[in-house]
């Protein structure tokens, strides 16, 4: 029998990730998503295709995902980002029945049940509790955004952030800076303050252990410890946290296409080729 | 000027039925009724919706402007903007009730002008000669915005009836203190009835009142009729229509206009119902509109909803009525028409109470919830907390917690908006959201 082989795109606000995949993962690309690069999602995917030594039309089945899945023209199919997220935490880590995502312009919560999102929370209005928070007072404290979450573990005497405005918050850490704050405890402060939106919004869901932490925060020491120290034990981190929603993709793909084999039926594939978007032409 | 802006006005909302879709031009002709009967110098009055005074000020003649319903046809109109604005630059907090709000903005401007504001929503609000507050359900607007537009309209008298909302508690039985309850309210609207007649020079009739009393108990039985047809599968009519039918409900009661137009809803249902004739021809998801006041100037989300198999058959919002019949008494025998008034009003609201007793840990508003998932076969739950208006959604996470932990675990999806404030809205973000619900739905559905 042929061999069969999944993509998974999915369109983050700030990250576009592809993964291709037959029983395990084959190829995977994260790169920006930016203004530029959002119509682009093809050159993604093609990079992805050259990694794994494919060509597209070998590819069985393609699932877009994330807040860009409708600018995925070669896509057989759009699945939101809860359900990806929820199929790929469950596939890498079966025993989660929580997910805490946090994004670059968003965080959710995921109650997972036999495999599959049974509830959710999202915070998409306001960037406190996503990664934005971080990126915005990083540049104001000028630092990197990738030494953060190892800085804020040096601090000794943790600095409170009393606003919630992300705007308001870089205002705060000038001031405590001003004030002669250590540069460690401001940053610890800060993931203190992005920990207590994720957490309180999460909380919602009522949280089960154990809890996946995935997304770009995953990725981020301080945040990760901070999450920790408000749910009161450790959370899983999978391997590459910003990939989950990808292979969750390419799953959900498979699972679509072995439903379809087992009932005998032909999957209806889109007939669109690898074509940038032209919605934003 | 932001004042001078005027946003271009969106496109119709679908609806299900030919009742619904009369709403539109009934609300049009009553707002601009109330501005030409100004000009005939009738007497006209600021009202609330839920009021307990409506046959009260139907016997009277006088004509009511409702001022929550201007503000929501401001905010389905996308034209409210430049009236909260206004009313941020008088110092009110943007964080208010976006009604009184948008109202006392538009109230500040008109008063200003010694005219309506240019290219006011469908003629704009009338200047009243009175204004009647009607304080209950903890909602401080009812008492606090009229005192704010009488900055404006010094003028302008208020009457604020002070209405009881039977608190529930479970091991007490609000029946040993009932008679209080309809004495105290008898006695706030006899104070209406005083100062009315002042304000009027017209003396009430009291048969007529009766007559409209009677009237209201028919058109609520009537009403809970025509609803709980909505149990069908296919259910004929959804939420979004409701979100129009509730208007003879809540601003035409003890009319014979408001009778006429459920007997032509109920006649219709019926007719759907034996077409089998739904929402939309393949129903895959029931829901229920949970709790919270909509975001007017998103209704076609209910559109979107339909769009991916879902329907709404019931809602808690805007369901003002309960059948007579079912109360625990027989209200046809309380001939004091402002008697009968305040007993329909307490048995309305503790209508759920005894049933909350018998499941322990829970509560009115959540058997209410429990009952019209049983009834009306529902797959999952949706609420909408609107920022702006506290009385209302302060309480529905706990609501939606608690009926899962009553009750049983069940899907649920919490929109975030305001009523009247377009800024708080997004709609690719409330898209994305009600995605996800519908994939949990189907991932709930297919276990």
């Amino acid at each position: 029998m042929k061999s069969q082989y999944f993509a998974g795109v999915d369109i983050g606000s700030t990250m576009t990730k592809v993964v291709i995949m037959n029983e395990v993962v084959l190829a995977s690309v994260i790169g920006p998503t930016g203004p530029e690069h959002r119509k682009l999602a093809n050159q993604v995917m093609e990079e992805a295709l050259t990694k794994a030594r494919l060509a597209f039309e070998e590819i069985t089945y393609v699932v877009a995902t994330g807040y860009g899945r409708i600018n995925v023209p070669f896509a057989d199919k759009q699945i939101t980002e809860i359900s990806c997220h929820a199929r790929g935490v469950a596939h890498l880590l079966p025993e989660v029945r929580t997910v805490i995502d946090v994004g670059g312009q968003d965080s959710k919560g995921i109650k997972l049940k036999d495999g599959r999102a049974v509830d959710f929370v999202m915070n998409d209005k306001c960037a406190a509790g996503t990664g934005r928070f971080l990126e915005v007072t990083a540049e104001e404290l000028g630092v990197s955004l990738d030494d953060m979450g190892r800085l804020s573990l040096e601090a000794e005497n943790k600095v409170e952030i009393s606003s919630t405005c992300t705007v308001f918050a870089a205002q705060e850490v000038v001031a405590k800076l001003s004030e002669g704050a250590a540069l460690a405890d401001i940053i610890a402060g800060l993931h203190e303050a992005i920990a207590i939106r994720i957490y309180g919004m999460v909380r919602r869901l009522k949280i089960e252990r154990e809890v996946a932490l995935t997304g770009g925060g995953a990725k981020n020491i301080g945040l990760v410890k901070a999450l920790e120290a408000k749910l009161g034990f450790p959370v899983l981190v999978p391997p590459e946290p910003l990939l989950t929603g990808a292979i969750g993709a390419a799953l959900l793909g498979k699972d679509i296409v072995k439903e379809a084999e087992k009932k005998g039926e032909t999957l209806v594939r889109s007939e669109r080729r690898l074509t940038e978007a032209s919605i934003f032409t | 000027m932001t004042e001078e802006k005027k946003p271009e006005e969106r496109k119709k909302r679908r609806t299900a039925t030919e009742a619904a879709s009369k709403i539109g031009p009934m609300v049009r002709a009553s707002i601009g009724g109330t501005v030409q009967a100004r000009e005939e110098g009738k007497p006209l009055a600021y009202t609330f919706i839920c009021c307990c005074y409506d046959e009260i000020i139907r016997a009277m003649d006088v004509v009511p402007v409702w001022t929550e319903n201007y503000a929501g046809v401001c905010g389905a109109k996308r034209d409210a903007q430049r009236f909260l604005e206004r009313a941020e630059s008088e110092n009110f907090s943007r964080s208010l009730c976006t009604y009184a709000l948008c109202g006392l903005g538009f109230d500040a401007w008109r008063e200003e002008l010694g005219e309506m504001p240019p290219e006011s929503p469908w003629g704009g609000q009338a200047r009243p000669d009175m204004m009647l507050g009607s304080g209950q359900l903890l909602c401080d607007p009812r008492n606090k915005w009229y005192q704010a537009a009488q900055h404006y309209m010094p003028d302008v008298p208020i009457y604020d009836v002070g209405l009881p909302w039977p608190a529930y508690e479970n091991d007490y039985d609000y029946r040993e203190v009932q008679d209080y309850y309809v004495k105290y309210i008898v006695e706030e609207l006899k104070g209406l009835v005083k100062f009315l007649e002042k304000h009027t020079g017209k003396k009430m009739d009291w048969e007529r009142l009766s007559e409209l009393v009677e009237l209201t108990d028919r058109t609520w039985d009537l009403i809970w009729e025509a609803y709980e047809l909505r149990r069908a599968v296919p259910t004929p009519m959804g939420t979004g229509d409701a979100m129009n039918t509730m208007v003879p409900m809540v601003f035409m009661m003890g009319t014979q206009e408001a009778y006429d137009y459920y007997k032509d809803l109920y006649d219709e249902l019926k007719v759907k119902i034996a077409n089998k004739e739904g929402v939309i021809p393949d129903e895959k998801y029931r829901l229920i509109w949970g709790g919270g006041l909509p975001s007017w100037f998103a209704l076609t989300d209910f559109n979107y909803f339909n769009s991916k198999g879902a329907v709404f058959p019931v809602e808690t919002t805007y369901r003002m009525i309960e059948a007579t019949y079912n109360f625990d008494m027989d209200l046809s025998k309380i001939t004091d028409p402002l008697e009968h008034i305040a007993w329909r009003w307490v048995k309305f609201w503790t209508y759920w109470h005894d049933r909350a007793r018998k499941r322990p840990g829970s509560h009115p508003d959540v058997e209410r919830l429990i009952k019209y998932i049983e009834d009306y076969k529902i797959d999952g739950i949706v609420m909408h907390e609107a920022f702006s208006c506290r009385s209302w959604h302060v309480g529905l996470i706990w609501q939606l917690n608690l009926l899962k932990k009553v009750y049983r675990d069940i899907p649920s999806l919490i929109l975030e908006s305001d009523i009247v404030d377009i800024s708080s809205y997004n709609e690719a973000d409330t898209r994305a959201r009600i995605d996800a619900f519908i994939d949990t739905l189907e991932a709930v559905k297919s276990r």
